[in-house]
């Protein structure tokens, strides 16, 4: 098993992205949070208990990382955020398409991450309530009530929008 | 029960318990609101999930698929020698971690990670230095090629702790125990080779096996066991 535990990690990989550009708000400092995350897990492979989930123990170093390491970065980015009209992190299509996408990155980049983390991991990431409480190490209730306040949040931003 | 923001959103989420579900469920064929904002939760879902959706489906950059490529050298600290040029350094007892993850064979055979540490700029008396040292600290029981100059026969726990390794080489052979110093020998068995019958003082491989059957406080390892130990370096 330890030999393709690097293995696995790539499997994951694509997943983990999705997670890391969705926090940190844009592809470049998201690549940075993912290589971050990628090292430490290497670093620290002995901690991961064969038989438990190898996904949530690499989203919750990664959401580890951006917290506790991620500020600067995040600080950055608000500071740009309304300037930048590249900042559409998603897929791109026709120019309608690029202008709708990067109001979802707008509205993402002004939530509290806690609530921008909580937002991610259930309505992105596909993660329960109970799992993604357990990934960011917080009691399910205040998860749900960071997860409620986030998605009124960008409900209230898109829809002004619109 | 009153319904909450909370509620309407675990609702959408396919995340109530029966129990307040049903009370979301009741309100909802009154209330005509209630089911346009459970609609609106669904429909900022489906939104998120297809604006990021494209960033899982694209190829990874490869910078960061290559920190995961085993048969790369890892980009931190660890120092990647030939052997051949830590065996030149002189009274210098390599210790040497773990095989370097080279991908040709015969890469495998001439780089080694090592790292040193203060202890090993000589090795202290009784304990196993040079390619003993190497062969202990890096050989695999189970994945060892089979013209090893050294052999590691088993690896197991001891009495009271504390990792060991029975191993032979040529016609000698032994017993060595990891401490924080080193590879401490703790046994030393002259052995009889497979086709030299005229050194019938010499003892067998059986009784090395005997001797660290004694010592051990339970089975030997097998070849998962030992791969463990050894990542963890050989720690008890």
């Amino acid at each position: 098993m330890s030999q393709s535990f690097e293995k696995h990690v790539l499997d994951l990989l694509p997943r983990l992205r999705r997670f890391a550009i969705g926090l940190a708000g844009s592809a470049a400092d998201g690549d940075d949070l993912c290589q971050m995350t990628i090292e430490r897990a290497l670093a620290r492979r002995q901690q991961w208990q064969e038989g438990t989930r190898l996904d949530s123990w690499m989203y919750r170093i990664m959401r580890n990382i951006f917290i506790d390491e991620g500020r600067a970065t995040t600080r950055r980015r608000e500071t740009f955020v309304d300037e930048d009209a590249g900042l559409s992190v998603g897929g791109d299509g026709g120019q309608e398409a690029t202008v709708e996408l990067s109001m979802v990155d707008r509205a993402m980049a002004r939530l509290p991450e806690e609530q921008r983390e909580a937002v991610l991991l259930v309505m992105v990431e596909g993660w329960s309530y109970k799992e993604a409480a357990a990934i960011v190490g917080c009691p399910v209730g205040t998860l749900n009530s960071r997860l409620v306040r986030g998605r009124d949040a960008l409900l209230a931003i898109l829809e002004d929008v619109q | 029960m009153s319904i909450t923001a909370e509620m309407i959103a675990a609702f959408a989420d396919g995340e109530l318990e029966d129990a307040e579900r049903a009370v979301v469920e009741a309100a909802l064929a009154a209330d005509p609101a209630l089911g346009r904002k459970i609609a609106a939760h669904r429909a900022l879902k489906d939104r998120l999930t297809s604006h990021y959706a494209p960033i899982a489906e694209a190829t990874v950059p490869t910078h960061l698929a290559a920190l995961l490529d085993s048969s790369r050298e890892p980009a931190n600290a660890s120092k990647v020698v030939s052997f051949a040029a830590a065996r030149q350094k002189r009274g210098l007892a390599p210790m040497v971690r773990r095989w370097a993850p080279v991908a040709g064979p015969a890469l495998a055979a001439s780089l080694i990670l090592a790292i040193w540490q203060p202890w090993q700029a000589r090795t202290p008396e009784g304990y196993a230095g040079g390619d003993l040292a190497t062969a202990l600290e890096t050989q695999l029981a189970a994945a060892q090629p089979a013209d090893a100059p050294t052999r590691i026969l088993i690896s197991f726990v001891r009495e009271g702790g504390g990792l060991c390794r029975a191993y032979r080489s040529g016609e000698t052979g032994g017993i060595a125990c990891r401490d924080t110093t080193g590879w401490k020998i703790e046994r030393r068995f002259e052995l009889q080779g497979p086709d030299k019958g005229q050194f019938r003082q010499a003892g067998s491989e059986a009784e090395l096996l005997t001797a660290a059957q004694d010592m051990a406080a339970g089975e030997a390892f097998d070849a998962e066991a030992e791969r463990a130990a050894k990542a963890q370096g050989w720690a008890n």
